[in-house]
């Protein structure tokens, strides 16, 4: 049922004691959460609040990386294992004035660098739908606590695809809008020129209604956006007649798994019959192998500079040396995992600075030239279309993909297209494959969130597969 | 692009105020070797004449405003999560002699 159903069916104190409930029954299971938050005193503040409200009593949980005063926020890292935010994200002060009960912080890969929740310094996060698999990240943890029916909308964020590979893979939607659209203040950052907020729900009308309510400009995030809101959900119309679908050819080829193809195959003959005009594009194929590299230089840079202030000094963890320096040695050294060591100093070489023109500039100016590739096809069509992951969920131990073949490069890891651009992106379920949830994803022009959601619930209601619920069972 | 050794990430590290295990700079070392052939499929891309793309949207979002505080954080609220404090002030090794 979508949010405004549960809101009928339900009191405040029933979703409430549900969802906090669960989030514990699960934990032992999913281990999505890294810490709970007791709703008491949000329940009693309810008094101040409309009845009316868009999330009035309605139990949410944030990513790890934002910060709501008086919790523990720690990004899924060591370093900030005891780290108490002093203030509330822009997100979290409008998600309690629309009424929503935050009841804790969902696990992540560390600092949302990753894209399997394997980094978290809490442990991975298991997928509800096989639990010897992974969630995907970085927003596993928010992902699976929408999967499993902990509650109906959870906060993540998408440097890469970290919202929207999570949701193909636990069957929900995932929403990240266009860059600005949403504030990031509050939020710990990974990439800032990457980085985007965004949700997770279990239909398309309620991301719809939470970026409605997330959505708009804040002067203490200066690339926020001063375009107003539109009203998402009341404006959501699923007619495709003449609206123009451009599938991305280069992904369908890359992609080796039949009943992926025949499932997204289905789907396009579906949206055609409702009236679509569906017809394949082609994105230049060079441009689509360097994805990857492209953004693990540029985000991997950014990153590399957005933490240096994690030093254990002024907040975090402290790991005391002889000296100041030897202090923050040791403190970085025992606070961050491998994988973030790894990021950073990836980052570091890019911006050496005998490889700032040949590496880190070189990204930006290949950068560039993936938007203009997209913008031309966007003059074509009106949303461009493909699988949002080859296939399922993979093992906790699969290595087996080759990491310079095109299944890889461009069929996993395309949707970096929408990060690079700040265009708005959604993925929604599509169907099974081998027993296993895999979804699709749509991307369209910058601040045309009506549109993309509006044929993001034509897909909906072509697939049948909306408000799906999976229980973790071992 | 300049290969490093596993001597080399250490150093590199040690620059970033972090150490590695023998473990984690061999695996860096091997992780990067694939790294590196991925990032020379940008040099199979002209870019000249590009010019860098920094952020998504190039249109200006600055503003002026009053210049009045609109949100500030007590010091103490600040200190809170500092490891030691003292009198308002973080407190650290001494840096100078």
């Amino acid at each position: 049922m979508d949010i405004t159903k549960l809101k009928e069916m339900k009191s405040v104190q029933e979703r409430v004691d549900e969802a906090v409930n669960k989030s514990h029954a699960y934990q032992a299971d999913l281990n999505a959460m890294v810490s709970f938050i007791d709703p008491s005193e949000q329940i009693e503040n309810l008094k101040h609040i409309d009845p009316q409200a868009p999330f009035y009593g309605v139990p949410v949980v944030l990513k790890d990386l934002v910060n709501m005063k008086g919790t523990v926020t720690t990004g899924s890292s060591g370093i900030l294992e005891n780290y108490v935010s002093p203030y509330d994200a822009t997100i979290t002060e409008k998600l309690r004035a629309a009424g929503a009960i935050i009841i804790g912080k969902s696990s992540c890969d560390t600092f949302g660098m990753g894209g399997t929740n394997m980094t978290a310094w809490t442990g991975p996060v298991m997928n509800p739908y096989d639990l010897t698999r992974m969630s995907g990240g970085s927003s596993g943890g928010s992902a699976v606590l929408v999967a499993s029916g902990v509650v109906p909308m959870a906060i993540g964020t998408d440097t890469g695809d970290s919202i929207r590979k999570p949701a193909s893979y636990n069957n929900i939607v995932g929403l990240k809008p266009t860059y600005g659209r949403i504030s990031r203040y509050g939020v710990i950052p990974y990439a800032s020129s990457l980085d985007h907020v965004g949700v997770f729900t279990r239909n398309v009308k309620d991301a719809a209604l939470s970026l409605e309510v997330l959505a708009g400009r804040d002067d203490k995030d200066m690339t926020s956006s001063q375009l107003p809101v539109e009203a998402y959900a009341k404006l959501l119309n699923s007619d495709l007649e003449g609206k123009r679908i451009g599938i991305i050819q280069n992904v369908i080829d890359a992609i080796q798994n039949r009943e992926t193809l025949n499932l997204f195959k289905d789907l396009c003959d579906q949206l055609t019959a409702k009236g679509a005009l569906v017809q394949s594009i082609h994105l230049d194929e060079k441009l689509m192998h360097a994805f990857l590299p492209t953004y693990y230089i540029i985000a991997n840079a950014e990153a590399t500079a957005n933490h240096a202030n994690l030093d254990g000094l002024r907040f975090g963890v402290l790991h005391e040396g002889n000296s100041m320096e030897e202090s923050m040695i040791r403190s970085r050294t025992a606070g961050f995992g491998k994988l973030l060591k790894k990021r950073f100093v990836i980052g570091s070489y890019a911006l050496f600075t005998e490889n700032q023109e040949e590496v880190f500039r070189k990204a930006q100016k290949v950068r560039r030239l993936i938007v203009e590739d997209l913008k031309r096809v966007l003059c074509e069509v009106d949303v461009v279309i493909a699988p949002a992951s080859a296939q399922g969920a993979p093992k906790f131990d699969d290595v087996s993909i080759d990491q310079l073949s095109s299944e890889y490069l461009i069929a996993e890891n395309y949707m970096a297209l929408a990060n690079f651009s700040g265009y708005p992106s959604i993925t929604v379920p599509m169907g099974y494959v081998d027993g296993l949830p895999v979804g699709v994803n749509l991307t369209s022009a910058a601040f045309t969130e009506q549109l993309l959601l509006n044929v993001a619930l034509a897909v909906e209601e072509s697939t049948g597969i909306k408000d799906m619920i999976k229980e973790p069972k071992r | 692009m300049k290969r490093l050794d596993v001597q080399g990430f250490k150093d590199l590290a040690n620059q970033l105020r972090f150490s590695l295990s023998d473990e984690e700079a061999n695996d860096i070392k091997n992780e990067f070797d694939v790294l590196i052939d991925q990032m020379d499929l940008l040099n199979k891309i002209d870019t000249e004449g590009v010019e860098p793309m920094v952020y998504p949207f190039d249109e200006e979002t600055s503003f002026l405003r009053e210049d009045v505080a609109i949100q500030v954080l007590p010091v103490q609220e600040v200190l809170k999560n500092a490891p030691k404090e003292k009198n308002g002030f973080f407190v650290t090794q001494k840096v100078v002699g």
